[in-house]
């Protein structure tokens, strides 16, 4: 401690900075009056002067820095165009040309017919269908492939699809209008209450499929050990599959589990002669018991499809669905809505304990499993006794551009949603940041709508490819991790931040600032007096 | 009377638009229009979900780690999947040194059941129970890398269970003792959830001290809230467990679980039936709930609703089995329904939080920060002597 001495007793502990101030004190009392401190080339105004317009400048030169560094980066959107995209609408007209094979039949009157109830339709149930036109073309057949067509036949029983080409039989002549809106407008028919349409799965570019055969207790007598799934897969799944390739991209897994109890127990219930288990509508709802099945590996992240067979064990045999008077109906299989569907496969009794099914057994339940695909990917029903007459396309054109357009107005509405609640939430929540990949997202976006709202789209697999895209990117752009706005922070924190911080630097600069416009002040006034 | 009201503002415009029609066709669509707008109205969620956040750490709040994993035990038990359940917990008392019982968690003076068990999953644990993580999680953005387990996948017909524990005050949850989450932060993000269209409903609960101030800030749609007391009110625990030596589990979490345990998966219990058991008494706290957000009936919302499983099951008629060889393909399924088709009224209830002048006050606080600033410049320039 080389400065103890110095420290004259005051009995303060010694910091470099007291000893120095008493060491400076001492050398000036040394001097004493015979130097005045304003005549020390350190103590000359100018260069209090400066010291304290440095600190300024500083303060000021900073102020940039700490704004860019504390603001967020927030990009400007769209969001005229955004807005603008409110007031558009798809085109997707249908033309329909109605086919005069024989002039002696009222043809003219058909499209007229047909045309009243499409406009009907279009008023009644306006979500989707005001934005489908239709062109009528009564001339006879037409080569485009797009068009779909009419015509009344003697040559069919019942009315048949091949194509884009509905033939009706004369004899049902006052259904063909009917029969061909129901056909190209099916969510549009007022259907009874209970439609099928909460069962379709969110629209998704990729699906996982798990196809999984559950047996409830392998231990318990009987097992199934094995089952020709590529087989079936190939048989009943693959031409659905390929006929929808331009709608989703499906990845296919399954697999066979050998204990998979039930949450409950079914009820036992004498019917006739049999005694049945039976499931109630309620038992439906609790079936799948999620804590201790595993039903699909989670290797990505595309939403799954879970297609299960579910064989009861020995004692459980026959399980059957009851409706609401406790009676068993004869179907097997139900849905479960955007997840899935579900297969009872009750074997007879005789089958032996270990068993490998085969198309006798899985035939039934595949077919099952493509109804509820079907169903859950949004394909409509074909009309009661309408038949189609490709027998290797599972789904007619009608069917498969009815989806397409469907899905097309899904996602246009979806995306412009997406885009205008990213326009509202950046306006609304103002620490949210934009960046780069986020504003060219929803441009890239916007554009692919604004591709899709001023076309005139009567491939309506074009329009879903610019659909499905605007939608991707707009989500894309939503869920961008960059997004996430900074936490809520009050003003009052902001002070608690700052405040001891700069308070300390700020006093001593004021009090100066303050005592050097003072001392001007009092020169100046004395500079007046004189 | 409502009703009739309705009536008349659905089918005015039908008949309006469409003259052709003959009145009767018009008002078949108009009353099937109506019927199916109110069986929307009942409940028109397919799937369930659940995010139970446990936010503090250390051994002394064992008790916190158990009323999370108690919903979780609940909701798991009620029917949603473990796939459909996000799990935080900020710490692991069923591994803690000073655990007595190694690998369980008791929420009970008597150990009569371990919440640990053999089949849980938690998704974000220790650390990664953060508020940043939290937020992600519920607005979905999160990073491309995040596995599916830690992720909410829902959509415009999902109904979300959102618990949240831990130590809080006025308007904030702390996490992990090193951060906190402010009510604004979550009223912001289920804000940015249903504009992206991620829930169809949302019932947020949150057992912490002043916890009904956390839910006061929320503005969105479709949000029924409630939580365990008043602002300027502290939730307590339980009770405490001797051989663990730490409270086991809080008072309004212990209360609501013990309801729910006579609640089974076909349960009709609605939420009001909950909500008219609370009992400060009991709970030693007053809960609170709010419903203004909420545009069903609170007792026509069902327990179910939120922390069930599946919504519908609809049992599809396929056709007889036929062969690929033959000509004609039958109709392929057609589909009955079996949902509840209930017709019902929609009544709002109010429940509004008296939160104004909090603006004021912040208002007055950053002006007296600035005036004592002030004094004290003023101050130090009038004592110096020159």
């Amino acid at each position: 401690m080389p400065c103890g001495k110095e420290r004259d007793g005051d009995g303060y502990p010694s910091t470099t900075t007291t000893t120095r101030r008493a060491g400076l004190i001492t050398t000036m009392s040394g001097h004493g009056s015979s130097k005045e401190p304003s005549t020390l080339t350190f103590e000359r105004p100018s260069i209090r002067v400066w010291i304290l317009s440095s600190y300024l400048v500083f303060v000021v030169l900073a102020l940039p820095l700490w704004w860019s560094t504390t603001s967020i980066e927030r990009l400007s959107l769209p969001t005229s165009r955004v807005d603008s995209l409110g007031s558009k609408e798809l085109h997707l007209p249908i033309s329909v040309a109605v086919d005069v094979a024989r002039p002696r039949l009222p043809s003219d009157n058909l499209a007229q017919k047909i045309r009243t109830l499409f406009e009907l339709r279009k008023e009644t149930i306006p979500a989707l269908y005001s934005r489908l036109e239709l062109a009528m073309d009564s001339s006879r057949g037409t080569s485009l492939p797009d068009t779909y067509s009419i015509s009344l036949t003697e040559d069919v029983e019942f009315p048949t699809i091949r194509g884009r080409h509905l033939s009706v039989p004369i004899h049902q002549a006052n259904r063909a209008p009917d029969l061909l809106l129901d056909l190209l407008t099916p969510y549009g028919t007022p259907s009874p209450p209970g439609t099928f349409h909460h069962l379709v799965a969110k629209y998704s570019p990729r699906y996982r499929l798990a196809f999984t055969l559950l047996n409830e207790d392998a231990a318990a007598g009987r097992a199934v050990i094995g089952w020709d799934v590529a087989e079936m897969l190939s048989r009943w799944i693959a031409p659905v599959l390929r006929q929808m390739s331009e709608l989703h991209n499906f990845t296919i897994e399954s697999q066979i589990r050998f204990y998979a109890p039930l949450a409950f127990e079914p009820l036992f219930l004498n019917n006739g002669n049999d005694l049945i288990h039976g499931l109630t509508q309620e038992n439906l709802k609790v079936f799948v018991n999620s804590a201790e099945w595993t039903l699909a590996s989670s290797v990505s992240n595309d939403p799954v499809l879970h297609f299960v067979v579910f064989v009861p064990s020995m004692s459980r045999t026959p399980l059957r669905i009851l409706d609401d008077t406790s009676q068993p109906i004869s179907s097997n299989s139900f849905v479960l809505p955007q997840w899935g569907g579900i297969v009872l496969l009750n074997l007879p009794p005789d089958t032996p304990s270990k068993l490998r099914l085969t198309e006798a057994e899985l035939d039934h339940v595949f077919i099952g499993f493509r109804a509820q695909l079907l169903r859950l990917v949004g394909a409509s029903e074909l009309p009661q006794d309408v038949r189609s007459s490709e027998p290797n396309r599972p789904l007619t054109d009608f069917q498969l551009d009815t989806l397409y357009r469907q899905r097309t107005f899904e996602n246009a509405g979806s995306s412009k949603e997406t885009l205008q609640s990213i326009v509202k939430l950046v306006d609304q929540i103002s620490n949210m940041p934009v960046g780069q990949d986020v504003r060219n997202d929803v441009l890239e976006a916007l554009s692919a709508l604004e591709v899709l709202y001023a076309g005139v789209w009567s491939v309506p697999a074009l329009a879903l490819q610019h659909s499905s895209r605007a939608l991707t990117l707009a989500s894309r752009a939503f869920f961008n991790p960059g997004m996430l706005a900074l936490l809520y922070f009050p003003a009052e924190h902001k002070y608690a931040v700052y405040t001891p911080l700069f308070a300390p630097v700020a006093v001593p600069l004021l009090v100066t600032l303050l005592r050097e416009v003072l001392a001007w002040k009092k020169t100046r006034k004395a500079r007046n007096s004189t | 009377m409502r009703l009739a009201t309705a009536f008349i503002v659905f089918v005015l415009p039908f008949f309006l638009v469409v003259e052709a029609l003959d009145a009767e066709t018009v008002e078949e669509f108009a009353v099937r229009d109506l019927f199916n707008r109110n069986v929307n109205a009942e409940s028109s969620h397919t799937n369930n979900w659940a995010v139970l956040v446990c936010a503090s750490r250390y051994w002394f709040n064992y008790r916190h780690m158990a009323n999370a994993l108690g919903m979780y035990r609940t909701v798991k038990r009620l029917g949603i999947p473990d796939s459909n359940i996000v799990l935080m917990l900020a710490d692991d008392a069923a591994c803690n040194s000073r655990n007595h019982f190694p690998g369980c968690v008791f929420a009970n003076r008597g150990h009569a059941l371990d919440l640990y068990g053999e089949n849980i999953e938690v998704d974000y644990r220790g650390y990664e129970v953060t508020v940043e993580n939290f937020l992600r999680l519920l607005t979905g953005r999160v990073e491309p890398s995040v596995p599916r387990s830690k992720r909410l996948l829902t959509d415009d017909r999902s109904n979300i269970f959102v618990y949240m524990t831990g130590h809080g005050g006025d308007e904030f949850l702390k996490f992990q003792d090193s951060e906190e989450i402010s009510a604004f932060d979550i009223a912001d993000a289920f804000e940015q959830m249903w504009q992206k269209k991620r829930y169809n409903e949302i019932f947020f609960m949150i057992d912490t001290c002043q916890a009904n101030t956390m839910y006061s800030k929320f503005y969105s749609p479709n949000i029924l809230a409630t939580g365990s007391s008043r602002i300027r009110e502290n939730s307590y625990s339980y009770e405490n467990d001797d051989d663990v030596g730490v409270s086991v589990i809080d008072s309004y979490t212990h209360f609501v679980l013990e309801y729910l345990e006579g609640v089974n998966k076909t349960s009709t219990t609605s939420m009001k039936d909950l909500f008219d058991k609370y009992d400060p008494e009991i709970i030693r706290s007053h809960p609170g709930v709010r419903s203004d957000l909420f545009h069903r009936p609170l007792e026509r919302t069902l327990i179910t609703d939120f922390f069930g499983g599946v919504a519908h099951a609809e049992v599809m008629h396929t056709g007889p089995p036929h062969l690929p060889s033959s000509t004609l393909v039958p109709p392929l399924a057609q589909v009955d329904s079996i949902t509840e088709d209930e017709h019902m009224q929609v009544e709002v209830l109010h429940n509004p939080m008296d939160g104004t002048g909090d603006h004021w006050v912040g208002l007055y606080r950053a002006w007296g920060a600035v005036g004592i600033m002030g004094l004290l410049v003023a101050w130090a320039t009038l004592n110096t002597k020159w």
